[in-house]
């Protein structure tokens, strides 16, 4: 497995070469954060809100851009497809595992989104210079490692969705509810630091912020020390579930899957 | 074959279709009222944090959301439905037949593929719109000039898609751009006087998703003066003229099927 990993890199590059068109179209798409950054701007323009100025208010959502790319993967529309289709079937008599595979296609695409995202973040740089700051090594190195245990969460959230596709027909549709809830519970539309109390509370009980606001506050330096490392270790033990989890329901699933050929 | 007619006949055959699924009406329904609550709550968590922003309190920014949930449905029950078929019948060369009927092309590829359950949207995007009013204290002069717009701004999302697939017949597969598109009509759940600079001005002028959803909700609170409510209409009467011409001339383009 250790031997092909470089082999499937090289591959999903390709690909994404390949459909870079729809890869431009696909990473516009998710784009949120610069109309939010747009709005809080001009919430925060009268004087800064709880600590946040405009500028803390463009680093927040420029971070929540990169981050919602560093995180995002499509292996749940992927499996639904494959699931489906049958073509799975074939995946699974490689002598790895198939989920291996669906890791290196999306992590290979990294690169070529950065460059997508790169004219859009440089634009937010000049538009609000304020925004800079000089972090500290110390959240940089916590906020890479939970940026990483994000990205995990986020992938094995989706691996959960795409394998109910074994079971049911509706596991796109359920994907798209957990994908609202999220949206609003994670830090991706409004920064929860802004948010209502009694909603702040709850969500810190939710795995939602686990895989979005924490490495994005962690990297803007908008935590400090101890809760920073109680966010980190909330994430370690979401990783925890979710694999557990995805583990069940995919070994489950292939036991299941009758499709041609399988 | 009258217009009429052939108009009844399109919309009569979307219904009965819709009519066969009468169980997914409620599951749509629910889907609505989630979707609406969904939208609005990134407004009422801006404004717990400011009473008002450019001149707009909460109640009056919420009729933007309603007149933008309320092009959302339109956008899914009349148009995107009905000219994303057009993507699909260009690339497969089915498209002759749409040519061949006696009617004109750009009517019938409106019509066919409506679907009037998704209309569930606008009626929650109106009673949004409503509830707004009433706080607002809307009169009929106000309220009769903001369905006047929404009209209007409905007619220009069309005219929009109609643009967008036209461009189908030189690119074929553009689909994915009119998910770009709806990425960026988002941006109209906001006051469009919320933006600055470029991005208002695109917002008015280029993809004018302000004129759709800010524009009527002014018109409601009697803050649209009547030289700038001309002027959206005249802009939606521009793009209704431009996606004329782009379809007539997208048409010369179409290599059939068969020819």
């Amino acid at each position: 497995m250790f031997r092909a990993f470089p082999t499937l890199l090289r591959i999903g590059l390709a690909e994404a070469v390949a459909y870079r068109a729809e890869l431009v179209i696909w990473v516009l798409t998710a784009t949120a954060p610069l109309i939010s950054m747009f709005i809080w701007d001009r919430v925060a323009e009268e004087g800064p809100l709880g600590g946040w100025g405009q500028g803390e208010m463009a680093r927040y959502f420029l971070l929540t851009l990169i981050v919602r790319h560093i995180t995002s993967s499509w292996v749940v529309w992927e499996l639904n497809e494959n699931i489906r289709t049958g073509g799975l079937s074939p995946m699974l008599l490689r002598p790895m595992h198939p989920l291996v595979f669906f890791v290196a296609q999306n992590l290979a695409a990294m690169p070529l989104r950065a460059v997508i995202l790169a004219p859009l973040i440089a634009g937010v740089m000049w538009w609000r210079p304020e925004l800079m700051w000089t972090p500290e090594p110390w959240t940089v190195a916590l906020g890479l490692l939970s940026a990483a245990l994000a990205w995990v969460i986020a992938f094995t959230v989706q691996v959960i969705f795409g394998s109910l596709a074994f079971f049911s027909q509706q596991s796109l549709g359920l994907f798209n509810v957990w994908f609202g809830l999220w949206s609003l519970g994670s830090g991706y539309l409004f920064p929860l630091e802004l948010a209502p109390d009694w909603l702040r509370q709850g969500l810190l009980w939710l795995p939602f912020r686990a895989t979005l606001a924490t490495p994005v506050e962690l990297l803007a330096g908008l935590v400090d020390g101890p809760s920073a490392l109680r966010l980190v270790l909330a994430q370690l033990v979401w990783v925890g579930v979710f694999l557990g989890i995805a583990a069940l329901t995919w070994s489950r699933g292939v036991r299941r899957h009758e499709a041609v050929g399988a | 074959m009258s217009l009429g007619v052939a108009v009844a006949a399109l919309t009569r055959a979307s219904l009965l279709t819709t009519m066969r699924y009468r169980a997914s009406f409620v599951g749509e329904a629910v889907m609505a009222v989630a979707w609406a609550a969904w939208t609005a709550a990134p407004l009422f968590v801006v404004f717990d944090q400011a009473p008002t922003l450019a001149g707009w309190t909460a109640e009056e920014a919420l009729a933007v959301i309603g007149f933008f949930i309320i092009a959302q449905g339109a956008l899914e029950a009349l148009v995107d439905p009905n000219l994303r078929a057009v993507v699909e019948q260009v690339r497969q060369g089915t498209f002759d037949f749409v040519l061949l009927k006696p009617l004109d092309a750009q009517l019938y590829v409106s019509l066919h593929r409506t679907e009037p359950i998704k209309l569930v949207h606008c009626l929650v995007g109106l009673a949004i719109v409503a509830h707004s009013a009433r706080a607002i204290d809307a009169g009929a002069v106000e309220l009769a000039s903001a369905a006047l717009l929404m009209l209007a701004g409905l007619t220009l999302l069309h005219s929009l898609w109609t643009v967008v697939v036209s461009s189908a017949f030189f690119f074929v597969k553009v689909d994915n751009l009119s998910w770009l598109i709806r990425a960026g009509l988002d941006a109209g759940r906001w006051p469009v006087s919320l933006y600055r600079g470029v991005v208002r001005f695109v917002l008015t002028f280029v993809l004018p998703i302000g004129l759709v959803t800010t524009y009527p909700a002014l018109a409601l609170r009697g803050e649209l003066k009547p030289s700038t409510g001309l002027g959206a209409l005249v802009i939606s009467v521009l793009f209704g003229m431009l996606a004329r011409v782009a379809w007539i001339r997208s048409l010369r383009r179409y290599s059939s099927a068969s020819s």
